[in-house]
């Protein structure tokens, strides 16, 4: 049992649930063998822009973005 | 870039005719015909470009329609088996619409792009229903918005209680990972006791249920397994391994929300395209329609043209004769 604490490891370096299970999954997926490993690692990609509002004022965007831009 | 030529196509033809097409059309065309003695044959050109420029509409439509079919096929079987990953958790935790709570969060997914009905405007509708039911005294309630369409709705009136818009999701196709950073993104950002997921649930290619699922905060699954209800049921499960109920709670309700938004934007993805398809259809049905009437009238005013100067080259010939 990794998590015999009070308060489980990633969770007390600031991490959610959600990211946790998308880092073990990545495991996961780096331990396919090769043609199918590429298939899989492409598919997964992230690509959303992000903005924020204060006092209904849109903040600057950012791009979460693991693709380089074209 | 289909969209774009079909916009350059419609402001070309706004510049052409004015604002009641067909009617003003005719209404030249007879005014031409009953013109002053001496002008004898009647000009063809603006119903020739105007069929030109219908005929491409068509096109554009067609081809968009076309892309829009095979797009929703990639697509549906991807949202149909995406259902599975909400289910078991509507099972164990229910789903609880009219639950009240302090610190509401309306999720309302929508499309970046255009000319897709309807679908935009039924999850818009729907989010400021929500917003108005659960706003109130000490109650805060905020707007998460994904996609362009809704938050150029949204930005117009409700300004003050968006928190975080999101746009550009459909760059690459749709993935639970960039669902679950996105997830991820929205619960470090906001503090809710209640999100509301507001989407477009796909039912055929012509019915979109417009719908809300909602995802409590552990504190408020807590409170409310403890008075009764379906939520009370929760106890009865034995917990394995060190953690606690309350931490099993929070991943779960994390777990949930990353799940339940994953499909709520493959559905409403798939709600798109088939607005799109249908929405398409019609519309090259209707340029069609049109195409037929100006032909029509094209025609006719050929026919009317030629007759007139032959009646002029005989009565002329007989004047001679006679």
């Amino acid at each position: 049992m990794a998590s015999n604490a009070a308060v489980p490891f990633w969770r007390a370096a600031g991490m959610t649930y959600i990211t946790y299970s998308n880092i073990c999954a990545n495991l996961v997926r780096n331990c396919l063998k090769e043609p199918y490993k590429t298939d899989v690692l492409k598919r997964e990609k992230v690509h959303f822009s992000v903005s924020k509002w204060v006092d209904g004022k849109p903040q600057k965007p950012t791009v979460r973005s693991d693709t380089p831009e074209a | 870039m289909a969209m774009a030529a079909l916009r350059r196509e419609g402001r070309r033809l706004t510049t052409v005719i004015s604002p009641q097409p067909i009617t003003a059309l005719r209404s030249s065309l007879l005014y031409e015909e009953q013109a002053p003695l001496g002008v004898r044959s009647i000009s063809t050109q603006v119903v020739r470009t105007r069929m030109k420029s219908v005929k491409n509409i068509q096109k554009i439509t067609k081809a968009m329609k076309m892309v829009a079919a095979s797009k929703l096929r990639a697509i549906q079987v991807r949202a149909e088996n995406s259902r599975g990953l909400w289910q078991p958790f509507t099972a164990l935790l229910g789903d609880n619409p009219s639950v009240d709570v302090k610190k509401n969060v309306i999720v309302t997914v929508s499309s970046d792009k255009g000319l897709c009905g309807g679908i935009n405007s039924t999850s818009v509708k729907i989010s400021r229903a929500l917003h108005k039911l659960s706003s109130g005294p000490e109650k805060e309630t905020k707007y998460v918005v994904l996609g362009e369409k809704a938050k150029a709705q949204l930005v117009r009136d409700s300004k003050k209680d968006i928190s975080i818009i999101f746009t550009e999701l459909q760059k690459n196709p749709l993935n639970y990972t960039q669902v679950s950073v996105l997830a991820d993104d929205i619960l470090k950002n906001v503090e809710y006791d209640a999100l509301r997921v507001v989407f477009n649930k796909f039912q055929s290619v012509v019915s979109f249920l417009p719908t809300t699922s909602t995802i409590l905060s552990p504190e408020v699954v807590e409170r409310e397994a403890e008075s009764g209800g379906k939520l009370g049921d929760l106890d009865s499960y034995e917990i394995e391994g060190g953690e606690t109920k309350a931490e099993i709670l929070q991943n779960l309700a994390e777990f949930q929300f990353s799940c339940v938004l994953f499909n709520a934007v493959l559905e409403n993805a798939c709600s798109e395209q088939g607005a799109r398809m249908s929405a398409m259809d019609s519309s090259s049905r209707n340029a069609g329609d049109m195409l037929d009437r100006l032909t029509l009238t094209y025609n006719r005013t050929r026919q009317a043209s030629i007759t007139t100067e032959l009646i002029e080259i005989i009565s002329g010939a007989s004047a001679l004769e006679g």
